[in-house]
């Protein structure tokens, strides 16, 4: 994986987003660009209130910057309607929430399958079958959320965001509500998506186990971009958010 | 706890106005039909104390008979008492009264004041009188034969011009006369909308109803007696009177005061009146009580969403009672609040009352509304109550909630056993069916509506069982055409089906109700389309709305029976008698030229057999009062005089009577007698054009009655069935829009529940009209639900009232398809109308503030 063969997924040029006025104001995001590459998992780390789900939320066309720009497969997100940023995370991306990922109505298969049931779309059935067989789902497929435990939910959670082949995937602290077991079983899976499957992940924590699944880590401070490091280990991460100031 | 309460109120402003809204349309209803009625028994009360006022006795005969629906038909006196009644002492003066049917024809050509159901068209006297309220206020009082004085607002709606000639009808047939005065009445326009036409006592006697004879005397005291003293020494001077002058033999009268004609006359009013009160306070209670789920289903659905909150407060030490307590705090503020509110919108209701009946044509006289003491009170006491009910059990298992559902991840409805719930159910439906069926076997009628009664409470408790399959079963195609909203449409309508059984249960009694009435009136006008086509052999009728006051002068018939172009013309009228001791309507038929346009199945007789001694009985009630041919009954006509009538024939058709004599019975009597159809064969090769000319012709010269043909007569007569159902309709409307209130409360509570979902959704890709389909396509199938389980009960219901009524004579149960195929059309516009708002919510939910609350 060398710099030359790198694509850009997703990017920010100068991203600003301030809340509140006057006296007030919150810079969460201050003059950010960042690039996220094409094939591989990008962790965002720390402290809390650094602006990591602002950052994610930006980029992913659920929330508008200020100002400056987000671009995802190389078209301007400022420069989308509703419908057309809709159609966007519905067809180009894919989400990993920390909990509530799931519609409790429907069925396992039913929310793998979500993004492409609301795009009238019927997908890859072989690239589905792949996805569902390498988060180990097969069995549970006619199950309702509520009857799979947290870490099976996450799982699902995993393959929707799989199942249309997005551009890009955003997990923000995915692994948050889960014990460091079933966690670390989450993280193989997206490593694995990445790894086997060929995917583009990005994914905010503040954990720094979590990180180290990562291929390259983007560090944020007070809303501005503080650095990065390529092929993390928990140590290496953990001294880096200390000195961060977590 | 107090304080708790209120801020759980406060803290939810949305859920406030929403639980009070289905409290202030239930409220409403209720205050606006209770005011409507208090004003319209005012209104009239006002206008017959002005009738009265400066009436202090009043003389009439007092040899009448009562029939039914307060009819009655009262016996004319002598005017020549009026001048025994001036010489009375104490009396200041006297003047004869007649109130007689007249209907004045505008410029137009076209007789004023509706046929029908509107106020009176009147003919009466006007004489010089201190007691008169009538005035002249243009031209100069009648004097003779000639002429007449009509009221103002008549004047102007007629188009008519002072000494000009105006014509006037009344039951001697019609007539041209000057017009020489405009009347008004006290400072009255036209008292009630009513018409009236005056004339001088010679000619009033003569035109509106016999030479030598009227109602009734109006007399004034001079104020030495009081008014009871007035009376009595009125009565003895007439008594006196009657017994020295051979003439006045058999004549008996007796005088009332003042007061008691007026009040006398607004108790007629009342009970008349009170029908109608009754009517609309029944719809309003049903309109409660379909409130009445809302309202729980609002408190139900608080009661889950506040769950954590409440194990919350349990858990930090607040006691069940206490829990309950707030809710049930909650639910006074909100009923006493609500409760105002719809006092307060049933002033608005009432006036859209009388719009509506003035739509279908009743027209009624406008008044200063009433809002008496008891409308407020019924209305914030079943405000209150009604709130408190509805709030009693979800307070109880709001207060029951174990403190460890602190820390569960969302709201859920305790469920409480299905298995309970569906033999309960089913337990009081088969109780409900076996009652309907006892009465289908013979027991007594009136066990029926306890029969009915259970199979909906059953129905309604079984409800929460079979919504999740009914509702996924009719979500089906919603599923199959609409993709994945309509799947997940379907899956949220069945989700919580407690809910959507209780969303659906008003949708339910409302279209059980419509479906029910619908298969009623569709049976009677089925029945009358049949009977009249079997029995109404002519090619045209005459037919009028008047019953029981006036009618079609009986030389209508003889006048179309001579013209050229007509075979044969027959009149049938009714006139009031006491038969056997009770007051019946008897009609009466011409046997001469009946023949071959009325059949009424004679067995074994002939129309010739009823002659001036005898009487036909239809079979039915022969049967049922034990008469057979040759029996001789005994018939009380309001001249006072008993005859003894043989019955000479029996027969089968008893729609248009249980009881037949012939008109020349009543020739040389003092009887009212008007007809309420004529019946009219045209001669062969008369063009239908030619003889509807001719025809329409001899009508209009009587100013009276709507020329139909035979196909017009029959759609007629059903046309009024379509006039109840058109008021039933109306009243029922006030159900349904509380059931669409409901679904779009519980909606809108179910959107903001389900918020983060509705985020999380969006988040993934599902665009606004896609979140707008989803809600809309639960709200049809919700509507769908409460309408397909409230039609099969409707049919049910239906079916079961024409068979109670078929000792009325209702043979056929007839299921109006159509109406049916509408009533589901319609639910499912319903649906889609009350989703409107609440789907327009859901798209407004922040996809990021959605996603943040944990
Ligand atoms: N809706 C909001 N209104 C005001 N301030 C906000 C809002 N959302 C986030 N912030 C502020 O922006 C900053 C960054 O927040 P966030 O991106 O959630 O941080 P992180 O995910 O790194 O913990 C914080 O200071 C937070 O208080
Ligand atoms: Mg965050």
């Amino acid at each position: 994986m060398t710099s030359l063969t790198l694509t850009v997924a997703a990017s920010t040029h100068n991203a600003k987003k301030i809340y509140g006025k006057d006296d007030s104001v919150v810079y969460a995001l201050n003059d950010v660009s960042v690039d996220f590459y094409s094939g591989q998992f990008t962790a965002i780390m720390g402290p809390s209130g650094s602006g990591k789900s602002t950052l994610m939320h930006c980029i992913a066309g659920l929330d508008e910057l200020t100002e400056g720009s987000a671009i995802i497969d190389g078209e301007d997100l400022s420069k989308m309607s509703d419908k057309d940023l809709t159609e966007l995370r519905r067809e180009k991306i894919g989400f990993i929430f920390q909990s509530f990922n799931l519609v409790p109505t429907l069925t396992a298969d039913e929310n793998i399958r979500l993004p492409l049931l609301l795009g009238n779309n019927k997908g890859n059935e072989e690239w589905i079958q792949r996805v569902i067989n390498t988060v180990h789902l097969q069995d549970r497929l006619s199950h309702r959320p509520s009857e799979l435990s947290g870490g099976q939910q996450q799982r699902v959670a995993v393959a929707r965001a799989l199942a249309s082949e997005p551009r890009i995937i955003f997990a923000d602290e995915p692994t948050g509500n889960l014990d460091s077991t079933t966690g670390g079983e989450i993280l193989s899976f997206m490593r694995m998506a990445v790894d086997e499957l060929k995917q583009t992940i990005v994914m905010v924590t503040h954990d720094p186990v979590a990180a180290a699944y990562a291929d390259r880590i983007v560090f944020l401070a007070d809303g501005k971009v503080a650095g990065e490091m390529l092929e993390p280990t928990a140590e290496k991460v953990l001294d880096r958010m200390k000195s961060l100031g977590n | 706890m107090f304080r708790i309460a209120l801020k759980g109120i406060l803290g939810r402003k949305a859920r406030l106005v929403l639980t009070s809204l289905a409290v202030i349309l239930g409220t409403a209803f209720l205050s606006g039909t209770s005011i409507f009625s208090a004003t319209l028994t005012r209104t009239f009360d006002n206008l017959f104390s002005d009738v009265f006022q400066n009436v202090d006795a009043y003389v009439r005969s007092s040899q009448v008979i009562e029939a039914d629906f307060g009819q009655e038909e009262r016996q004319r006196i002598p005017v020549s008492l009026v001048d025994i009644v001036k010489t009375v002492p104490g009396v200041s003066d006297a003047a004869p009264d007649i109130q007689a049917f007249a209907r004045i024809i505008g410029s137009d050509g076209k007789p004023l004041g509706a046929d029908g159901n509107g106020p009176p068209t009147f003919g009466g006297v006007y004489t010089k009188y201190k007691g008169a309220l009538w005035t002249i206020k243009q031209g100069h009082a009648p004097m003779n034969a000639g002429e007449v004085a009509i009221d103002e607002a008549s004047v102007k709606a007629g188009k008519l011009t002072l000494n000009k000639k105006v014509k006037v009808v009344a039951q001697t047939g019609s007539r041209e006369f000057t017009l020489v005065g405009i009347a008004s009445y006290g400072n009255v326009r036209s008292p009630g909308g009513a018409t009236f036409a005056l004339f001088d006592p010679t000619t009033a006697q003569e035109f509106l109803a016999k030479p030598g004879f009227v109602d009734d005397i109006l007399v004034t005291g001079d104020g030495s007696l009081s008014e009871t003293a007035l009376a009595a020494a009125i009565n003895k001077a007439i008594t006196k009177e009657i017994a020295t002058k051979p003439v006045l033999k058999g004549v008996k009268t007796e005088t009332l005061t003042g007061a008691q004609i007026t009040q006398e006359t607004q108790d007629q009013i009342g009970s008349a009146l009170s029908f109608f009160g009754i009517l609309l306070s029944v719809f309003s209670y049903i309109a409660l009580g379909v409130g009445c789920f809302v309202i729980y289903n609002v408190f139900s659905i608080s009661a889950a969403q506040r769950q954590r909150e409440n194990a919350l407060l349990r858990a930090i030490g607040a006691s069940k009672k206490q829990i309950s307590r707030a809710m049930l705090i909650e639910a006074t503020i909100i009923g006493l609040f609500g409760s105002l509110v719809g006092l307060v919108g049933g002033i608005g209701l009432s006036k859209a009352l009388s719009g509506l009946l003035r739509a279908l044509s009743i027209d009624i006289p406008s008044g200063d509304l009433v809002i008496t003491r008891s409308t407020v009170q019924q209305t914030l006491i079943a405000g209150l109550v009604v709130t408190l009910v509805s709030a009693w059990f979800p307070a109880r298992r709001a207060g029951r909630v174990p403190p460890l559902a602190a820390m569960r991840e969302t709201a859920i409805e305790i469920i409480a056993s299905g298995k309970k719930r569906t033999i309960g159910g089913l337990v009081t439906i088969a109780a409900g069916v076996a009652v309907v069926v006892a009465v289908i076997a013979g027991a007594e009628t009136t066990w029926l509506g306890i029969g009915i009664l259970l199979v909906f409470i059953g129905t309604i408790i079984l409800g929460p069982v079979i919504a999740r399959p009914v509702a996924l079963f009719l979500g089906r195609p919603a599923a199959r055409f609409r993709g994945i909203t309509g799947s997940m449409a379907r899956q949220n309508s069945a989700r919580n089906p407690k809910r959507t059984a209780r969303t659906a249960s008003p949708v339910l009694i409302g279209v059980a109700l419509v479906t029910a009435v619908t298969a009623l009136a569709a049976s009677i006008k089925g029945q009358i389309d049949d009977v009249f086509t079997q029995q109404f052999k002519g090619d045209y009728a005459v037919s009028t709305n008047n019953r029981g006051f006036g009618g079609l002068s009986p030389s209508l018939a003889l006048d179309i029976s001579k013209l050229p172009e007509v075979a044969k013309a027959t009149g049938i009228g009714l006139v009031t008698a006491k038969l056997d001791d009770k007051g019946q309507y008897i009609t009466t038929i011409s046997p001469e030229s009946i023949n071959g346009v009325w059949n009424i199945g004679l067995i074994n007789a002939q129309y010739s057999d009823l002659a001036t001694n005898s009487i036909f009985v239809s079979q039915k009630k022969a049967v049922k009062i034990g008469v057979a041919k040759g029996s001789i009954m005994k018939i009380l006509f309001a001249d006072g005089m008993t005859r003894k009538l043989t019955v000479s024939g029996l027969y089968v058709h008893n729609e248009i009577g249980d009881y037949i004599i012939s008109k020349s019975l009543l020739a040389d009597t003092t009887v009212v007698s008007f007809d309420r159809g004529v019946y009219i064969v045209t001669k062969q090769g008369v063009s239908s054009t030619v003889a509807r000319a001719a025809l329409t012709k001899a009508v209009t010269k009587y100013g009276q009655g709507d020329l139909l043909s035979k196909r017009e007569y029959i759609n007629k007569r059903s046309g009024n069935v379509n006039q109840l159902l058109g008021l039933i309709y109306g009243l029922l409307f006030l159900s349904v829009i509380i059931a669409v209130v409901g679904i779009i409360i519980t909606l809108l509570l179910s959107v903001f529940e389900r918020q983060r979902e509705l985020g999380l959704l969006r988040a993934v890709g599902m665009t606004r009209s896609q979140v707008r389909t989803t809600v809309r396509w639960e709200s049809v199938i919700t509507s769908l639900l409460g309408a397909v389980i409230g039609i099969v009960l409707g049919i049910g219901l239906g079916w079961v009232i024409v068979f109670a009524l078929r000792d009325q004579g209702l043979r056929n149960f007839a299921l109006p398809i159509g109406s049916t195929i509408f009533i589901v059309f319609a639910s499912f516009i319903v649906g889609v109308l009350a989703a409107i708002y609440p789907a327009w919510r859901a798209t407004k939910v922040d996809i990021l503030s959605a996603l943040n609350t944990n």
